[in-house]
């Protein structure tokens, strides 16, 4: 297993994909950083009492909320794009045959596939996180930096890193039924779903719209990654279900928590993609 | 030890049952050089494939090197370069074949040596750190025939091998399949270029629209048309007019200064002494008999015809 560990790690950094990512997050921290220190150096200037501090405390957390949701974002696209093909686009090209007619059995390639994957997109997904929280606490100084504990990071850091790895799971199980072109399509669409459900579930629980609500808890069944990410924004914000949350981290907070039962489905359903997708590949011709 | 690497009862892979192979039993003897024959799409890859747990069998099963096909342990002695070669083209052949190496669980300094004989065996020396990307289909060829015999295998596929390669490269790939042989290696050997075919192997199995027509050691399939080429003098009208009913055929080859060079085929090799003695008795002056060795390729042609006269006689009985 570890030798197709190591060739994906190998085939993920010579694909242009990875190298235009990492660029463009570093243009994205950049460009967060920029913002941040603007900020910062804007609210640092104003005078005023209680009213300023709120102010400087919304503002802070908007602005890491809404860095942490494109971070995130970027890391499910760099997920999908880099394993959506990993099995499919081996088939069509036939490069399998070779790996699959030595003596290695199925679900060993498929979960070297997922060890290279799952742990490259841990470390992408770490410094991205890192470096989004580094800059509010240094460049956003005593002004815009979130006020967290070390326990806060880890756990929100957590839920932040198991988003790309469920990812790659289900990524797995569309790669190993279909081409890459259909599963890369589903897996996007799923990853809409889920995201667009979870804004309407934040702004069903703002207005107290059940149906809303209830359209965002279903999003979250059939595909719950938005939900890890509104679990790792609770952690570090230190928030549930409150109202005010809305109002200080905006859309990109959460005003409606999800449950421990939700995370346990999460969980479940990525192990179950991964172990349906083994079964999948086992029995497929190649 | 089992004097067979390979040993298929009814193997089939069908297609929504169509295509692919059907029915297939066969015995490839150890240490044997088998060529596969077969025309383009005759079902001779989707074989291979199925022995290598590539395709799942629809029908039948199969043994190699003595493990059920699809297992394991039916893969660890066994090399394949496939038809449709295609490696990883942002690795270097070097960095491919220590990936495959490390696969055969070869250790870190096991590797190095492996990886430079096999790099020597297939003429690729010096151009081993360059990237495939870059190579040319020949050179995807010889990297792919050097990762096949990686793990020292006691069997080895090679489909279409000398697919991409120039005569030179050609020439290489049959002398290199001989030295495997002498190794006592067994070598399935997959090709529709006869010619090549002719030169290597030993044992022969025939494949026509999926289904196994025949197998066995090639120089006794060629027996099945016995032909003599007999120069005579002085053939009258009436001997042409009344050959034995044993000569099946009979050809005017060539015409020299009253001589002539004719090809006769007999129903069988036997009868040869008899033919001869009637020529004789009828007046011909017999001037040379040369027993004619069958190329392969009218081998396959012959086995192919009769398998098509099978199918179409079946063919009409069914519409009766």
């Amino acid at each position: 297993m570890w030798p197709i560990v190591k060739i994906t790690y190998r085939e993920m950094i010579s694909k242009r994909i990875f190298a235009i990512t990492i660029l463009m997050s570093i243009a994205f921290l950049i460009l967060f950083g920029v913002a941040t220190w603007y900020a910062s150096r804007e609210m640092g200037e104003m005078t005023g009492g209680s009213d300023m501090l709120l102010q400087q405390g919304f503002f802070s957390t908007q602005l890491l909320g809404m860095g942490l949701y494109f971070g995130s974002f970027i890391t499910a696209l760099l997920a999908i794009l880099s394993s959506v093909g990993s099995i499919a686009s081996e088939v069509e090209s036939h490069q399998i045959d070779t790996w699959l007619a030595r003596a290695l059995p199925r679900h060993k390639y498929l979960l070297g596939k997922f060890g290279g994957l799952a742990s490259m997109l841990i470390i992408y997904s770490t410094l991205m996180f890192a470096g989004l929280l580094g800059i509010n606490q240094w460049v956003g100084g005593g002004v815009l930096a979130v006020d967290v504990s070390v326990g806060q990071i880890f756990s929100s850091l957590f839920y932040f890193v198991l988003m790309p790895v469920i990812l790659v799971c289900v990524s797995l199980l569309l790669s190993s039924m279909t081409t890459t072109v259909t599963g890369g399509i589903i897996l996007i669409i799923l990853y809409g779903i889920s995201f667009i459900g979870g804004f309407i579930e934040q702004l069903g629980t703002i207005i107290g719209n059940s149906s809303l609500m209830n359209i965002g808890i279903i999003s979250s069944l059939l595909f719950p990654t938005d939900s890890l990410f509104r679990q790792s924004t609770i952690a570090l914000f230190d928030t549930a279900d409150d109202p005010i949350s809305f109002a200080s981290q905006g859309i990109f907070g959460t005003a409606s928590a999800p449950s421990t039962a939700m995370f346990i489905y999460t969980l479940f359903y990525g192990v179950a993609a991964l172990l349906l997708a083994v079964r999948v590949f086992q029995k497929r011709d190649v | 030890m089992s004097d067979f690497v390979i040993e298929t009862w009814e193997l089939s892979k069908q297609y929504g049952g169509k295509a692919g192979c059907k029915n297939i039993t066969l015995q490839v003897p150890r240490g044997s050089v088998f060529g596969f024959l077969g025309q383009n799409g005759a079902g001779k890859s989707t074989f291979v494939r199925t022995m290598l747990g590539l395709l799942h069998p629809t029908n039948g099963k199969a043994v190699m090197l003595g493990h059920p096909i699809g297992s394991v342990e039916s893969r660890k002695k066994v090399g394949y370069l496939p038809e449709l070669f295609r490696y990883p083209d942002w690795l270097t052949g070097t960095q491919l074949l220590e990936h495959h190496a490390e696969l055969c669980g070869l250790s870190r300094s096991e590797r190095k040596t492996v990886i430079r004989d096999v790099v020597e065996l297939v003429g690729m020396a010096g151009r081993e750190n360059e990237r495939i990307r870059g190579f040319s289909k020949g050179m995807q060829q010889r990297i792919g025939l050097a990762c096949a015999l990686l793990s020292d295998p006691e069997l080895i596929f090679l489909d279409e091998p000398t697919s991409a390669l120039d005569p030179i490269g050609r020439k290489e790939v049959r002398e290199l399949i001989a030295r495997l042989r002498d190794q006592g290696k067994t070598i399935f050997l997959n090709s529709h270029l006869l010619s090549e075919m002719e030169s290597v192997c030993d044992h022969v199995g025939i494949i026509h629209r999926g289904e196994l027509v025949v197998h066995g050691e090639w120089r006794k399939l060629s027996a099945v048309l016995p032909q003599i080429e007999l120069t005579l003098e002085q053939v009258s009208d009436k001997l042409q007019a009344s050959v034995p009913s044993y000569v099946t055929d009979m050809r005017l080859l060539r015409q020299n200064e009253g001589q002539a060079t004719w090809l006769f085929t007999l129903d069988e090799e036997g009868r040869v002494p008899a033919l001869l003695a009637e020529l004789i008795a009828a007046g011909a002056a017999v001037h040379e008999v040369i027993k004619k060795q069958q190329s392969l390729e009218e081998v396959f042609l012959y086995w192919v015809q009769q398998k098509e006269g099978e199918a179409h006689v079946a063919d009409r009985k069914n519409h009766v």
